[in-house]
């Protein structure tokens, strides 16, 4: 079951076509990386499944139903980029007024606020105002207000900025307890390690196109281009063969690409032979950062303005 | 519809908690008073003394009849000097000018007296001075046509006075008209100023805050700019039931206190009086209607500008300038208005939904039906109505692109381009 469906989504500015046919299913429960360079069209896109937006074509389906802003904006929980809220307004008013916006009761609105912020010891903030806290503090604000009406589908654009590791960590298991009661959660970002760390299934664009869409291993597997690290006692010095070829030499270790149709057991048996003493062999699959950087590399740091009509 | 009701009560409370609103409150009506107040009296004091020396050569201007009209008016003070006098040293001798009454026949006077002075006065000197030197001469006038005290008494008093009467409004008094038309013309156009460009810091303050963003993805933008209009239109409109509270305050309370007190009777006499004189109920219901109406109109207009700006205060005035513009140029016609109710300008400016909310309601307190017939009311009403719905509706298409746009330079044209656009 797909929480979220979106059909050849189509959003065009008047220089740029943000977004260009994009189709993606999010499924019930997992935890989705959206992944692009600045501009890609990731906040567009948002943008248009959560209701603030109207696509231009396409269609965005609902736990299996048309998207309806009126009701279904109170099932989602969208934490933007740039974060807002009102500087001089009480920080207990403002959340209770975000969350009856999102249609909650006062009653309940108050009780949920109140859970939350024990739970992540912001008791004292009721009667203080965002204008005296500091960038760490209004975020988990910020991504409280975002949460507190339980949402089944969460957003949340760049949720670490501006973070210490301290609280990055208290918010990333945060995440993961509301993942694990059933929340979806759609996790927008460039920073790589922290889509590894944390999601399943992860969907790359760019350019206003969808160019990669897949779980995590599998797409590492994917991109996995045979290279292997071994680790020995002592290298000699010229390490050669036609079976692989050397990346990286150094005294205790060596990175090697495997030539096509060359198995494990054949190098190491060239390596045995030689008289290496090997400690380690395993396998290196890409990191993320190399998957990213090799599908977006070529396309220009910006996004050059273009004719969309 | 919750929802909207959720964003006016947040709007609405945190302004009227705020103490400003309590200190506009109360210090409004007194520096509006103060203003009138303070005028008129610096008008009254500040009425230049000048000190005139009088050569007569005619006799006919003794110093004791000098001395009296002095008397009678000091803000120009004559006099008498003799012959001896050099008039060109007028300045040494203390005097601000000399005037040279020449031998002159009782039949015909003299139209060619020059009043010498090294500065140039006001209009208001030569004719204090002409009227001065007018009744002096009127005595002699008299005396020498043999007109006696009982005569002069007959000449003095008898005259015609003419009053008009309004065959619609037999109450209708056109001083406490104006006054009123002025009062409410004033009072509407400095709530659409003050509250209009409170809608525009508004949304700017929620535009450049970021918070746009996360509301608009629980309400439509419509919503949003809604909820912020009525919401401040509310505070005025609190803030304007407080000041008429306070004027039944006044009333009953010098009723109270009765004829005892000289100065609550005729405060509340003023009151009654004017109250007489005009619809009362007709009046309050117009000025919330147009009030209303009209904070419609160009609080979505400054909505819309609010959201088309980033940040710059510079910007946000260049860009509203053409509204404030229209507003300010609704009060000038409002005055054009109040001293012929029935001109062309008057009817236009009460019709045409612009200018209407002010010129209309200067123009009510003349009379319905007698000034303004109830078509043109109907007329100016519904087209004020379609007005603001107009408005608003092109406000709402340009904020919900604007409200979302981060460092574009906002300008006109690009405004109407979004507003325009499918």
């Amino acid at each position: 079951m797909n929480i979220l469906e979106v059909k050849h989504l189509k959003k065009y500015f008047a220089t740029q076509k943000a977004v260009d046919d994009i189709s993606l299913e999010i499924g019930t429960g997992s935890i989705v990386g959206l992944l692009g360079p600045n501009g890609a069209g990731k906040t567009t896109l948002l943008r248009m499944i959560t209701g603030i937006f109207y696509p231009d074509s396409g269609e965005i389906l609902y736990e299996g139903k048309k998207f309806d802003p009126e009701t279904d904006t109170e099932k989602i929980g969208y934490m933007p980029e740039e974060r807002g809220l009102y500087k001089k307004m009480k920080i207990g008013e403002q959340a209770v007024y975000l969350a009856r916006l999102k249609g909650l009761s006062k009653s309940d609105a108050t009780m949920r606020i109140k859970e939350w912020f024990e739970r992540l010891e912001m008791q004292t903030w009721w009667n203080k105002k965002v204008e005296d806290l500091s960038k760490g503090m209004s975020q988990k604000l910020q991504f409280v207000i975002t949460v507190l009406h339980n949402p089944g589908l969460i957003i949340l654009d760049e949720p670490f900025s501006g973070l210490d590791p301290v609280n990055a960590n208290l918010i990333k298991d945060e995440i993961f307890r509301l993942s694990k009661n059933g929340s979806t959660i759609i996790f927008s970002t460039h920073r790589m390690e922290q889509v590894e760390e944390i999601c399943e299934h992860i969907i790359l664009v760019n350019k206003g196109k969808k160019i990669l869409d897949g779980k995590l291993a599998d797409i590492k597997n994917d991109f996995k281009e045979n290279i292997y690290s071994i680790s020995a006692a002592a290298l000699p010095d010229q390490v050669s063969s036609s079976l692989f070829a050397v990346e990286k030499h150094a005294s205790e270790k060596l990175l090697v690409k495997l030539n096509p149709g060359i198995s494990n057991n054949e190098v190491l048996q060239y390596l045995i032979n030689q008289g290496v003493a090997i400690r380690s062999f395993h396998e290196v699959l890409p990191s993320l950062n190399d998957i990213f950087i090799r599908l977006v590399e070529g396309s220009p740091n910006a996004r050059q303005f273009e004719q969309t009509r | 519809m919750k929802k909207i009701s959720l964003i006016i009560q947040r709007e609405y409370l945190t302004r009227v908690k705020k103490k400003a609103f309590l200190l506009t409150t109360l210090l409004f009506p007194l520096l509006y008073m103060g203003l009138i107040f303070g005028t008129t009296y610096l008008g009254a004091t500040s009425k230049q003394k000048l000190s005139v020396a009088i050569i007569d050569q005619s006799g006919y201007f003794p110093d004791s009849m000098l001395k009296q009209s002095n008397l009678r008016d000091s803000s120009i003070l004559f006099t008498a000097v003799s012959d001896t006098f050099t008039p060109a040293n007028f300045r040494k001798n203390g005097f601000d000018g000399y005037i040279i009454l020449p031998e002159m026949e009782w039949q015909r006077g003299n139209k060619k007296i020059k009043f010498v002075t090294d500065k140039t006065h006001g209009l208001g000197t030569e004719n204090i001075i002409e009227n001065k030197l007018n009744l002096i001469w009127s005595e002699t006038v008299n005396e020498k046509l043999g007109i006696g005290n009982d005569k002069k008494m007959i000449l003095g008093s008898s005259s015609l006075a003419v009053k008009e009467e309004n065959l619609e409004n037999k109450n209708a008094d056109s001083i406490v008209a104006s006054t009123i038309g002025y009062a409410s013309g004033f009072l509407i156009y400095f709530i659409l100023l003050i509250y209009g460009s409170q809608v525009m810091m508004g949304v700017m303050e929620e535009k450049t805050n970021r918070i746009a963003e996360v509301v608009v993805s629980s309400v439509k933008p419509f919503q949003l700019m809604l909820g912020k209009i009525i919401g401040i239109s509310l505070v005025a409109l609190t803030q304007f039931l407080i000041w008429v509270a306070c004027i039944f305050l006044v009333y009953f309370g010098g009723k109270m206190l009765g004829s005892g007190n000289a100065f609550a009777s005729t405060m509340v006499e003023g009151i009654q009086h004017s109250f007489a004189s005009v619809n009362l109920p007709l009046i309050l219901f117009c000025f919330a209607f147009y009030f209303i109406g009209g904070f419609f109109f160009y609080s979505s207009l400054y909505a819309a500008i609010g959201s088309a700006i980033n940040e710059d205060v510079r910007e946000a005035q260049s860009l509203s300038f053409p509204i404030t513009l229209l507003i300010i140029f609704s009060l000038v016609m409002m005055t054009v208005a109040i001293r012929d109710p029935n001109g062309p300008v008057a009817f236009w400016g009460s019709i045409l939904p612009f200018t209407s909310p002010i010129v209309m309601m200067a123009r009510l307190p003349f009379g319905v039906p007698g000034t303004v017939p109830v078509w043109q009311l109907a007329l100016s009403m519904s087209l004020l109505i379609i007005g603001f719905l107009c408005t608003t509706w092109l406000a709402a298409k340009i904020y919900r692109t604007g409200i979302l746009m981060y460092g574009k330079k906002a300008s006109w044209k690009e405004m109407l381009k979004w507003a325009f656009r499918k």
